[in-house]
């Protein structure tokens, strides 16, 4: 196996640096630390304050405010990846491998789980719960929807009866 | 270009590690991605059902609110705090890591010793979360109990994976998976770390002449901090 190995250089001579490099280095790492506290100490600050400034009411948060807490995380989290896990000093090609399919992953997930699937499954709740269908609601309503009204209380009167017994 | 060429057939032949990094840290790379993946659909799985039930999901804001020493309402400051020990402990071990590159054994068992506090810690402020949670208010909650065929209304406390005092039950039940799926990583973190630090005490880094073991868990320590700011932000803040 050693004439495969002839001009590439083991881990020890890619990992190691001097002391000069190490204090360069060092100073870096305590800068993206500041860096990282400031934007928690930001969100922290924003997160308290939202409902006060009109980004939040009743705990709702408006999608103003999602996007800055969105970007922020994905702010933090570059920094994570790139500087603390040190994939910013990795070769060009590695970092693609790591990143690219998840990357393409996720953004299935946000897309058709999340957004498509979410706001559809939300839609029929609501119109399980209020008794209607977006769709054909016009037609029911005109072929006689009082009737169907009717029998639906019904049904819930009879559930209050059972309630009290 | 008859050197490249001969180099080019190497790599072709095998034997040589690919992108210039060495076995174990990209195997722990793609293990990390795996991992991500799990998460990922976690959290997907809960944007599902926070955009479903929209209007009815809990205030995370009236939910966390207590501090340790402190009696009032305090949103937020807590998981602040608890985001401070994870982003705190994962600088001590990028120090560890900076320390190993430079084979200063004094500086990885220092830093890799504050990793390993910074961690416990942690786990400790999660669990003592999970109490406050799982206890509720004193207030608590009303629910209609069946008993000999008639509803009865009880009083019932904090969540569990059925019931949840603040609201929505798939509210508790997705704290409770995600966080402490999230936990069961510190925890297993915690626990490589001090397997590390214990080698590294004996010396056996020092005789392999590098501290590549301490960059592997630094990556796998790290990965935990990323996976806390997407919590931290999906459940705690939006």
């Amino acid at each position: 196996m050693s004439e495969f190995h002839d001009d590439y250089p083991s881990y020890e001579l890619l990992a190691h640096h001097s002391e000069e490099a190490g204090k360069q280095k060092r100073k870096k790492l305590w800068m993206v630390f500041w860096i990282m506290l400031g934007i928690t100490l930001a969100e922290l600050y924003i997160g308290m304050n939202a409902e006060q400034w009109g980004l939040q009411s009743a705990g709702k948060s408006g999608l103003t405010l999602k996007g800055i807490f969105i970007t922020l995380t994905l702010v933090k989290a570059a920094y994570i990846v790139l500087s603390f896990m040190h994939l910013g000093d990795e070769t060009r090609f590695f970092r693609y491998t790591v990143l690219v399919p998840f990357c393409v992953f996720v953004l299935y997930l946000v897309a058709l789980v999340d957004l498509s699937e979410g706001t559809y499954s939300r839609d029929g709740r609501y119109e399980m719960e209020h008794n209607v269908t977006t769709q054909d609601h016009t037609t029911r309503s005109h072929e006689g929807g009082s009737h169907e009204g009717g029998a639906h209380d019904a049904g819930k009167h009879e559930g209050g009866e059972h309630h009290k017994e | 270009m008859a050197n490249q060429g001969h180099a080019v057939e190497n790599h072709w032949k095998g034997g040589v590690s690919p992108f210039g990094v060495s076995y174990g840290k990209m195997m722990m790379w793609f293990f990390l991605i795996s991992d991500a993946f799990t998460f990922s659909s976690l959290l997907a799985a809960y944007g599902f059902m926070r955009h479903k039930f929209g209007d009815l999901w809990p205030n995370p804001g009236n939910v966390f609110t207590h501090f340790p020493f402190y009696e009032g309402h305090l949103p937020l400051a807590y998981v602040g705090l608890m985001t401070f020990i994870l982003i705190m402990s994962s600088v001590t071990m990028v120090l560890a890591v900076e320390a190993g590159h430079r084979n200063d054994r004094k500086g990885v068992t220092v830093w890799m010793a504050a990793t390993i506090v910074g961690g416990a810690a942690f786990v400790g402020s999660q669990a003592w979360e999970w109490y406050h949670f799982i206890e509720g208010t004193a207030e608590g909650a009303k629910r209609l109990v069946l008993q000999d065929g008639k509803w009865v209304e009880t009083v019932f406390h904090g969540a569990n994976l059925t019931y949840n005092e603040y609201g929505l039950p798939v509210f508790a039940d997705f704290f409770f998976f995600i966080t402490g799926f999230h936990g069961t990583h510190v925890f297993s973190g915690v626990v490589l770390n001090v397997i590390i630090f214990i080698n590294v005490l004996n010396g056996t880094y020092e005789k392999r002449g590098h501290y590549e073991m301490v960059e592997k868990v630094g990556l796998y320590w790290h990965f935990v901090d990323l996976v806390w700011v997407f919590v931290f932000t999906f459940f705690y803040l939006l």
